[in-house]
């Protein structure tokens, strides 16, 4: 059985290209779906105490990984690290899961864990964070494992850090932190990782490859957006800020975040109305708004929506993968939204305003 | 005086082209069977790895192309 999937791989290049296992992929990441919790959840959780709901994400898919930690951490911190071991289980049994030029992409987009990862050790190491606070944050999800990386948390310096990475892509670019300039190594981080998806997607002809970009480029859409209006509000018009602009997004094209960066908040609105993410919004954006998280929530709970009706119009195609991976993620930072919320003390609307449901 | 022309008809068994026949059109459908299953069965192995109260439906849909052999056979039958 071996040999014939050899054989139908042929040689190492085609391993990008080669079969893929769509059907078995699809139905399996689809079944995995279902179990993502119900947003009628949400709010049932709002109702409970911290320890209520420990035990409710004990007893839900997360019980193996909370049972395997609860030796080590207890409290918010046993639910955090649950959460994030839970999500990179998940992805990296998507890795193992599917072949060919399926696995490929998904492998290429959870690359973004990779980035996330070095970022999050880089910006510990920054700030002179603990390990153990360090490895709260570690989502292991990528082409680097998490023993590699709680090594690297427990390096004293980022010199060491960054030595330690010599042998990854991201060397070329983390050669040059100096350990000030972390904000512009992050950018570039950002942009490698776009940069890279891109290229896996640029010149092919391939249906699933075409449709890949589109998600990706939404994706991009989303990011800008909520960059732009962040960058408004504070009133900000720099033009230096377009290094925080990421290229490539499929309906904000980098000529119209360079024109609508010098304007003001009033202008920008009025600007951002001829574009189609204009209708998501539209409710809950006025020139004296005060809050911006209604906004980001909005537009992360439309990337989820057209996530889901695009995988229903292309059933056998990566959208379907990508969408669980977009619900899962959601899933894990709706619940870390609320085990941190309720720690803090924080009331339930300023909690319930967070949750993207 | 020339010699009158005679030729040799040869003719194919027609039991035999009918055994030809059934074997094809038992084969075709076996073959357009086992593509048609192949997906389906996929799937449904994949959805029961996650969820093993799919059993049944999966392999009720699984065996759905099995119809097509099924008029193979019957077409089979009949020509023979």
């Amino acid at each position: 059985m071996q040999l014939l999937q050899k054989f139908k791989r042929g040689n190492s290049r085609s391993r990008f290209t080669g079969h893929s296992n769509y059907a078995y992929t699809t139905a399996r990441v689809r079944a995995m779906k279902s179990k993502i919790l119900p947003n009628e959840t949400y709010p049932r959780l709002m109702n409970m105490g911290i320890y209520e709901i420990a035990r409710f994400i004990g007893e839900s898919e997360y019980k193996e990984d909370v049972d395997e930690l609860a030796r080590q951490y207890e409290g918010a911190d046993l639910i955090e690290h649950a959460l994030n071991r839970n999500l990179a289980v998940t992805f990296t049994k998507l890795i193992k899961i599917s072949e060919g030029e399926l696995n490929y992409l998904i492998s290429e987009n959870l690359k973004q864990y990779d980035v996330w990862n070095i970022k999050t050790i880089l910006r510990g190491k920054y700030c002179k964070a603990s390990t153990e606070d360090i490895l709260e944050a570690i989502v292991a999800a990528g082409s680097l494992s998490y023993t590699f990386l709680s090594e690297l948390a427990t390096k004293s310096n980022y010199e060491e850090v960054v030595s330690e990475l010599e042998n990854t892509e991201y060397y070329a670019i983390l050669r040059n932190y100096n350990g000030t300039n972390l904000s512009e190594i992050e950018n570039q981080l950002d942009k490698m990782y776009y940069a890279g998806l891109f290229a896996t997607t640029g010149s092919s002809k391939s249906k699933d490859r075409k449709l890949f970009a589109r998600f990706i480029r939404i994706g991009i859409d989303i990011k800008n957006l909520t960059t732009l209006f962040r960058l408004k509000k504070a009133g900000i018009t720099d033009p230096d800020m377009m290094d925080l602009m990421v290229e490539g997004g499929l309906k904000l094209k980098i000529s119209d975040i360079e024109r609508m960066l010098p304007l003001s908040f009033e202008d920008f609105i009025a600007e951002l109305s001829k574009y189609t993410y204009w209708e998501e919004i539209s409710d809950v954006v006025s020139p004296d708004m005060v809050s911006l998280i209604d906004v980001e929530s909005r537009l992360k709970k439309h990337r989820l929506k057209s996530a889901a009706s695009f995988s229903n119009v292309y059933p056998l195609s990566i959208v379907p993968i990508m969408d669980y991976m977009l619900s899962k993620q959601n899933e894990v930072s709706n619940l870390r939204i609320i085990i941190r919320g309720k720690a803090a003390n924080l009331s339930d609307e300023l909690i319930r305003e967070q949750l993207v449901i | 005086m020339a010699e009158p022309v005679t030729s040799t008809i040869t003719m194919m068994d027609p039991a035999g082209l009918q055994a030809i026949g059934a074997g094809l059109a038992v084969g075709l459908t076996g073959l357009a069977s086992g593509i048609a299953e192949k997906d389906i069965g996929s799937a449904a192995i994949g959805a029961m790895a996650e969820n093993e109260s799919l059993f049944g439906k999966g392999l009720i849909l699984t065996v759905i192309p099995e119809t097509i052999v099924i008029f193979g056979l019957v077409v089979a039958l009949l020509i023979s």
